[in-house]
């Protein structure tokens, strides 16, 4: 009986699997997304970025990517990659190499023989035109140099892996928290979620708890050592377990009679409250607030900071969304079938509030490009060892006469921050194709 | 109406304070000491003979910046935590003590040491330069050393140090050796007593209202903003001489943006797919995108020097000019005025871009009404239905972006006022946090709240001005 139960149940849920995915829906919005032919070439430049990304090792540096010396052949650019990984090491005498100087019977240099940090002081300030002291053609360079003589075109290179990886990851940071958050808001409302009182005051009494053994106990470790970034996770987790241990407590106790009553969740006005004091804190003043008190800030703070300051609009944008869905049919027949709420918002609801969800995070994405060249151009964010095109930009304010230093870092933030912006465009076209 | 707006104000209480909260925190996470910074003798150039001076002072200005208070209405500690770890003074002493009572849970142990130290420091004082004055000095710097450190390892090496030194002088050694010995056996009984695991028991201390928090909220409602860490200055003094210039420039580059953004939205949208919409669309487009720090940077590199050829050298460098205010007023208008150009350019083309999109996509939706379809069949001139019609029903965006202006005018433009160094808000914002100013960023914070708030609620109250069939649900 109870295994015939299942089996059904089993069959049920294939079906809905296989039904509200609906793969027409996507290839819909490919289809009308393809008629835009400036979306198409924003999509092939972003993937050229990409590529540039993916492969900076192999477009700037300044160990060749093959040669053959003294009858030998290295590929010092893999073999790099092998010694940083722990993996390998350099051959005799070959870890401080000067690459540069000698004499190969042949070799293959990257497009840019140049990494974004040598130093090359015989060639400092030098604009793309100016003779420069280079022992051939090939080794010009070919975007200018800065104040240190660094290669502008190794660092626009670099730069691009920087730009990309934020965008993204912020982004992503910002997807997971506004997803969650808008979803709960949206289909719970204020008179939906019902918990058990034990499980609030739990939870009330683990968060302070949670506080106390992740930050007063553990002050002295955090400040102290050396690696603050895995403290903090250790940190981080020990919160996690004390909330984690809560809620399991509390899922036992909630079936005595006092305890298990329940009490309604006005989640809705907590999480629009919550945006509200996000939107009404101006941004770039937080975020520079914030890394004003982090101490040694990188990229992947400045990345987690940007994602945790910039959720609430795909929150919005996901609770509205989630209203509208709700009322329709086939989530009551979901309802119906007894699914729980857990899997009809991540299997059902989602799913199809994604499209416009997807919009916003293109422009998110731009978005964030853009805040962290400002930083960087501010000199706060990444941290003077990454460079970044916002860096370049802002070596251009300290010597005036250096235009190339402003044009083509420049030129790198508008095209990357235009394309996303193109294809949220062309996202908004082909999702909702009664606007424009 | 009222009632929606006093609605709306008893809502915006609890943002309020998130918001004050949020500030109030990051200060508190902030490292530095705010008093330190007021004081003329900053800590690290006390010695020996100005400590005691340094300690009332430092007592003194704490008092009067309310500091010495606990942080918050409660506080939730560790059980080895005294109450009064926030009166010590000096903060470097404070701090050394806080890390021992951290390592070792003990604080009895912990201000016995430190009480052993001073009484070996006031003997030390007391010794005759005879001695050997450059040994005493040498030793001194040592001992007053030993009064910020904390870690084991930091410790053992300064005793050993102390120890080399004095070897080379058996009778000044000879002279501090009990106390030497004393000092030495409260660090032993510190390590000897520790109380770890009251470092893992919490406790709650409830601190009544006399609190930083509160006093600063409560001053802060009052119109009482505090003074800046960075020179002593009033705050709301340095807001108020930065806030002038910010208006100016948000007034100069909001009447430009309408001016062009409003016809250009409008005459696009009528022309809907012709190549006049397309070019438009595609540059607006291409302006939005155009970041406002790459091209301020241009143009000052381009134009304000005459590096790239004299003709090129069209405006005059950043800042506002050199004259002042006992200049007579038109010339001085005029040098204000060319120095605004720019700046006002830059901010006026992305909010341009921006706003002209929004104008014309919602006269394009407006367009497409019945309404409209009626209008031309009435009879109407084609004026007429643009503007008396199709306006009229599309200004909602022109609306939310007025919401904008005033936190907008609060928090200035950060890009703009940096690159062309105007004195505004912007810059102020930015060089107060960079310097840890505390008070200043608080008071900029909470006013941007508030102005948000009167945006959004002012936004409302034009949306039913603009659509009278807007209805706001208590």
């Amino acid at each position: 009986m109870l295994f015939r139960k299942q089996k059904r149940e089993q069959r049920l849920q294939q079906q809905m699997d296989e039904r509200p995915k609906s793969p027409d829906y996507w290839k819909q919005v490919w289809r009308q997304y393809r008629k835009n032919r400036v979306a198409i070439w924003a999509l092939r430049i972003l993937s050229f970025l990409a590529v540039i990304a993916l492969f900076a090792d192999f477009l700037a540096n300044d160990k060749p990517i093959y040669c053959q010396l003294e009858g030998q052949a290295h590929w010092p650019v893999f073999r790099n990659y092998l010694v940083d990984a722990g993996v390998g090491k350099w051959p005799e005498g070959m870890s401080n190499f000067d690459w540069k100087e000698a004499q190969y019977e042949s070799v293959v240099w990257p497009l840019i023989p140049y990494a974004d940090n040598n130093l090359d002081m015989g060639n400092s300030y030098k604009s793309p035109f100016d003779p420069q002291k280079v022992k051939a053609p090939r080794f010009r360079h070919r975007l200018g140099t800065d104040s240190l003589g660094r290669d502008v075109a190794a660092g626009m290179i670099r730069g691009t892996r920087v730009a990309l990886v934020i965008g993204l990851l912020s982004m992503a940071v910002a997807a997971f928290i506004g997803i969650l958050l808008g979803a709960l808001a949206g289909y719970y409302g204020d008179r939906h979620l019902q918990v058990s009182r034990v499980r609030v005051l739990l939870n009330l009494l683990a968060l302070p708890l949670a506080y106390f053994y992740a930050v007063e106990v553990r002050s002295y470790v955090l400040e102290e050592s050396s690696n603050f970034y895995t403290q903090l996770l250790i940190s981080l987790g020990w919160a996690m377990g004390i909330l984690l241990l809560a809620n399991l407590l509390a899922t036992l106790l909630k079936r005595l009679p006092w305890l298990g009553r329940k009490w309604t969740m006005p989640v809705d006005i907590l999480v629009m409250r919550l945006i509200e004091v996000m939107n009404s804190i101006p941004g770039l003043m937080l975020l520079l607030a914030i890394l004003v008190i982090i101490p040694r800030p990188n990229v992947f703070s400045v990345m987690v900071i940007i994602g945790l300051i910039s959720w609430t609009g795909i929150a919005r944008f996901i609770r509205g969304e989630i209203l509208r869905i709700r009322a329709l049919e086939y989530i009551e027949a979901a309802r119906a079938m007894g699914y729980n709420n857990w899997r009809i918002i991540w299997r059902h609801v989602i799913p199809n509030a994604l499209g416009p969800v997807l919009i916003t995070l293109a422009f998110g994405i731009a978005g964030a490009i853009l805040l962290e060249a400002f930083l960087s151009f501010l000199g706060q964010g990444a941290g003077s060892a990454q460079v970044t095109w916002g860096r370049l930009l802002s070596l251009a304010r300290n010597s005036p006469g250096a235009w190339w230093l402003a044009v083509f870092p420049g030129l790198a933030i508008f095209v990357t921050v235009s394309i996303f912006n193109f294809i949220g465009e062309g996202l908004t076209d082909a999702i909702d194709p009664r606007r424009g | 109406m009222f009632l929606y707006i006093a609605k709306r104000i008893v809502l915006f209480v609890p943002t309020f304070l998130m918001v004050s909260l949020v500030a109030f925190g990051l200060s508190q996470c902030s490292p530095g000491d705010p008093v330190d910074r007021l004081l003329i003798n900053s800590e690290n150039d006390i010695n020996w003979e100005n400590k005691k001076q340094y300690e009332r002072d430092y007592r003194y200005k704490a008092r009067d910046l309310g500091v010495d208070r606990p942080p918050f209405y409660l506080s939730l500690l560790p059980r080895a935590y005294p109450d009064t770890l926030q009166q010590i003074v000096p903060p470097d002493r404070r701090r050394a003590m806080r890390k021992l009572l951290d390592q070792y849970g003990n604080w009895d142990a912990v201000h016995q040491y430190m009480e052993t130290y001073d009484g070996f420091m006031a003997h030390f004082s007391q010794l005759p330069d005879s001695l050997g004055k450059d040994d005493l000095i040498n030793l001194q710097r040592h001992f007053l050393h030993l009064e910020h450190i904390y870690k084991v390892a930091a410790i053992q090496y300064e005793w050993e140090e102390i120890g080399k030194d004095l070897e080379k002088n058996p009778e000044l050694e000879q002279q501090i050796a009990t106390e030497l010995l004393e000092l030495k056996a409260a660090y032993a009984n510190l390590q000897s007593t520790a109380r770890p695991s009251d470092l893992m028991i919490p406790s709650i201390r409830v601190n009544g209202l006399d609190n930083q928090y509160h006093n600063w909220l409560v001053a802060f409602l009052k119109g009482d903003f505090g003074v800046s860490l960075q020179n002593g200055q009033p705050a709301g003094q340095k807001i108020k001489d930065a806030l002038w210039w910010t208006v100016v420039l948000s007034l100069l580059s909001m009447f430009f943006t309408f001016l062009i953004a409003i016809p250009l939205g409008v005459y696009s949208a009528n022309r809907y797919g012709q190549w006049f919409d397309r070019i438009t669309s595609a540059g607006l487009f291409m302006l939005y995108s155009l970041p406002t720090f790459w091209i301020a940077t241009m143009l000052v590199m381009f134009f304000t020097t005459s590096q790239f050829g004299e003709w090129a050298n069209i405006f005059p460098s950043v800042g506002l000019g050199n004259m002042t205010a006992s200049d007579p007023f038109w010339p001085r208008f005029w040098q204000r005025l060319t120095h605004l150009i720019l700046p006002v350019f830059c901010l006026t083309y992305g909010g341009l871009a921006f706003m002209a999109r929004q104008m014309r996509g919602s006269t394009l939706d407006v367009k497409r009404q019945d309404f409209i379809r009626t209008a031309w069949a009435k009879g109407l001139s084609p004026h007429q239905v643009h503007w008396r019609h199709n306006f009229r029903n599309a200004v909602f965006p022109l609306i939310t972006m007025m919401a904008g202006i005033l936190p907008a005018a609060i928090t200035g433009s950060v890009v703009i006022e940096l690159i062309f160094n105007i004195p505004g808000m912007g810059l102020l914002v930015l060089d107060s946090i960079l310097a840890k100013d505390w008070p200043v960023v608080y008071i900029i914070l909470m006013l941007t709240a508030v102005m948000t708030i009167l945006g959004n609620l002012m936004a409302d109250i034009l949306y039913t001005w603009a659509d009278p069939r807007v209805k706001f649900d208590l």
